[in-house]
């Protein structure tokens, strides 16, 4: 039952317009044809390559900073750590709403509205809470004493931070990968707001835009959110063996 | 190879004081151990020398170097410290092979490859672990992990070896076979060594002195001889020796010139040979103690008189092995006896006698020894 809509939108993807016509939607197309997957392609290669670009980007750096930060917060005490924790903490639960104006301000204050770069310094930004607490949980399985043992061996935060917290890091860092990587692919509302031309704009936005006033191209449609969804699933078909190792990660010691 | 010089040291946390006014000195090559209850305040001595945590007052000397004086604000890191440490959990890296965990101290310190493999390779000889150097951690037992955290231990040579109980996640068996192994590394490998633990048996079979602390006060410092025979205090006794020494309340009179102990429900006649100091304390409230080794069946031992024949009923009897455990009761008095042998049985009534030589008598206000 959940498989009907991606069954849906294969079907339909791979249907002339004749054939949307004259068959239901769950049918399969009567003379498959490629030819919206290409017309799609067209339109959505910029949208998808800026998507790909900027998720991948912001997704690598608010996972390091996550698990820097996560290192910071459960290894290395410091004054404040607690508050600075529990400011974190309170990112995770900001709307993005809430945030939309002093994020477009700051954005085009820095000259970067309308390009990847802002994109991915919002998303890197935005996405630091969840990736910092999600390491932190983690971190907070290894035991101090082989931190301590680093240090009595010779080693400084940050040969500690390379040589023994990160080597250990898959499982967390595939679990804040495919978190991140899913949650700014999936975004649409920073796109639209932060970006408006071509050169920036998000597949999100691209796909929103397929919809068109007067047409409805259905076939086409479709086979944006085909091309919208892949990176997706191919990242849930490839990783989901860690992505469950990793989510059980609390019952297994670092 | 270094002496260890401490000096007022004082940690709190918060309110709570971990370790109060230490003073203590180690000399080179010395096996010292610190013994003591949990939270009694041993790791967090061990982990100041080790420059793991900052001290809120006093100072520590490695050798005639000062690493941390709370009131200089010197407080070396720990590497810088020529010390090395085994972690009860063992601490060793998850993701490396033994040979790299023993190696990684050489590493950080960019040592030359061939050094460190020649270094680990003989490391490994001397703990016998030369089959494992492939293995990951995960893949080797207890005993084994053990040795691996003792090799990255002792793979350079440090001044001082550090060891917060290490033996603790062993079981009964390995860890009597490991302790006689980590003493003889030490004598063979002469690095002066303090060893934190809360087993009086570890303390008392490796350590050439004892530190006994509780509630982060220093209780005693002696030699395992010293600690068993002559306690300066009530913990110390009580904490000393097992099965445990018996304790009861009593007072001190004299009669005819002569001493006597009262613990109501018996008395006990003291030689004239105790010392005189002790007629200061007529009439106070004492604590007698006795090792149950020293409560004889038969009146045989040093010292005893008739009058020092105490008649106790047997409660329970049990067999340990290489001795009898009698617990007795001389009155309301509870007393627990070891003895070679004995025909009598439970609930019986014999005739015990206490060894004078071998009593001890604090004081119940200061809980001091006064014999």
């Amino acid at each position: 039952m959940f498989l009907l809509p991606l069954w849906t939108d294969i079907t339909t993807t791979f249907k002339s317009l004749n054939d949307l016509i004259n068959t239901i939607p769950v049918q399969p197309p009567l003379s498959p044809t490629i030819e919206p997957m290409i017309t799609a392609f067209n339109i959505m290669e910029r949208p998808l390559l800026n998507s790909l670009t900027f998720t991948v980007a912001a997704t690598i750096f608010s996972c390091l900073l996550g698990s820097i930060n996560g290192y910071a917060l459960t290894k290395i005490r410091f004054r404040g750590s607690n508050i600075m924790f529990l400011l974190f903490s309170i990112g995770i639960f900001l709307p993005y709403q809430a945030v939309l104006v002093p994020l477009v301000l700051t954005i085009s204050r820095l000259g970067l509205y309308n390009s990847l770069g802002g994109l991915i310094l919002a998303h890197t930004t935005y996405g630091i809470t969840i990736t910092t607490l999600l390491f932190r949980n983690f971190y907070g399985l290894i035991p101090d004493s082989l931190i301590m043992a680093a240090k009595t061996d010779g080693a400084g935060t940050w040969t500690i931070y390379r040589r023994i917290i990160l080597p250990l890091s898959l499982l967390p860092f595939v679990v804040a990968a495919v978190l991140q990587f899913t949650s700014i692919w999936n975004d649409f509302l920073f796109g639209v707001t932060l970006a408006r031309g071509l050169e920036a704009m998000p597949a999100s936005v691209a796909l929103a835009n397929l919809k068109g006033t007067t047409e409805f191209n259905w076939n086409v449609q479709m086979a944006g959110a085909l091309w919208y969804a892949l990176p997706i699933l191919l990242i849930y078909l490839g990783l989901g063996k860690y992505l469950i190792r990793g989510y059980m990660a609390g019952a297994i010691k670092g | 190879m270094a002496s260890i010089t401490i000096k007022n040291l004082t940690k709190k946390y918060g309110k709570t004081v971990a370790v109060k006014d230490l003073n203590l000195q180690i000399e080179d090559k010395e096996f010292f151990v610190f013994l003591g209850p949990s939270g009694c305040g041993k790791t967090t001595t061990l982990f100041a020398i080790a420059g793991l945590i900052k001290i809120d007052s006093g100072e520590i000397w490695i050798g005639d170097e000062l690493v941390t004086s709370a009131e200089q604000g010197i407080h070396k890191p720990p590497h810088e410290r020529e010390i090395s440490m085994v972690f009860q959990d063992y601490a060793i890296y998850p993701h490396m092979t033994v040979f790299n965990n023993i190696a990684f101290p050489l590493q950080i310190r960019n040592t030359d490859k061939h050094e460190i493999e020649g270094s680990v390779k003989k490391t490994a000889e001397l703990l016998g672990i030369s089959q494992l150097l492939d293995r990951k951690p995960r893949q080797l037992s207890g005993g084994q992990r053990q040795r691996v955290a003792l090799g990255r231990a002792i793979v350079r040579r440090p001044k001082v070896f550090l060891m917060d109980e290490p033996l603790a996640n062993l079981d009964a068996k390995l860890r009597c076979q490991t302790r006689t192994e980590l003493k003889k590394l030490q004598l063979e490998l002469k690095v002066t060594t303090i060893y934190v633990t809360h087993d009086q048996v570890e303390a008392m079979t490796m350590a050439d002195r004892i530190m006994v602390q509780k509630d982060g006060v220093t209780e005693q410092i002696g030699t395992p001889d010293e600690l068993y025979n002559h306690p300066s205090n009530l913990f110390v006794a009580g904490f000393i020796g097992s099965p445990e020494m018996n304790f009861m309340d009593c007072t001190l009179f004299e009669e005819k010139k002569e001493l006597y102990l009262d613990a109501k429900e018996f008395r006990i006649f003291l030689p004239a040979k105790m010392p005189s100091e002790l007629r200061s304390y007529i009439g106070a409230e004492l604590i007698m103690g006795i090792r149950p080794e020293d409560i004889y069946e038969n009146i045989c031992a040093e010292g005893t008189v008739q009058e020092n024949a105490i008649r106790m009923t047997i409660d329970l009897i049990e067999p340990v092995g290489p001795y009898l455990l009698l617990h007795l009761k001389a009155g309301r008095i509870p007393l627990v006896a070891t003895v070679k042998d004995t025909k009598a049985k439970a609930s019986q009534e014999v005739v015990m006698a206490m060894d004078l030589g071998k009593i001890h008598i604090f004081s119940k206000e200061t809980t001091k020894a006064i014999i």
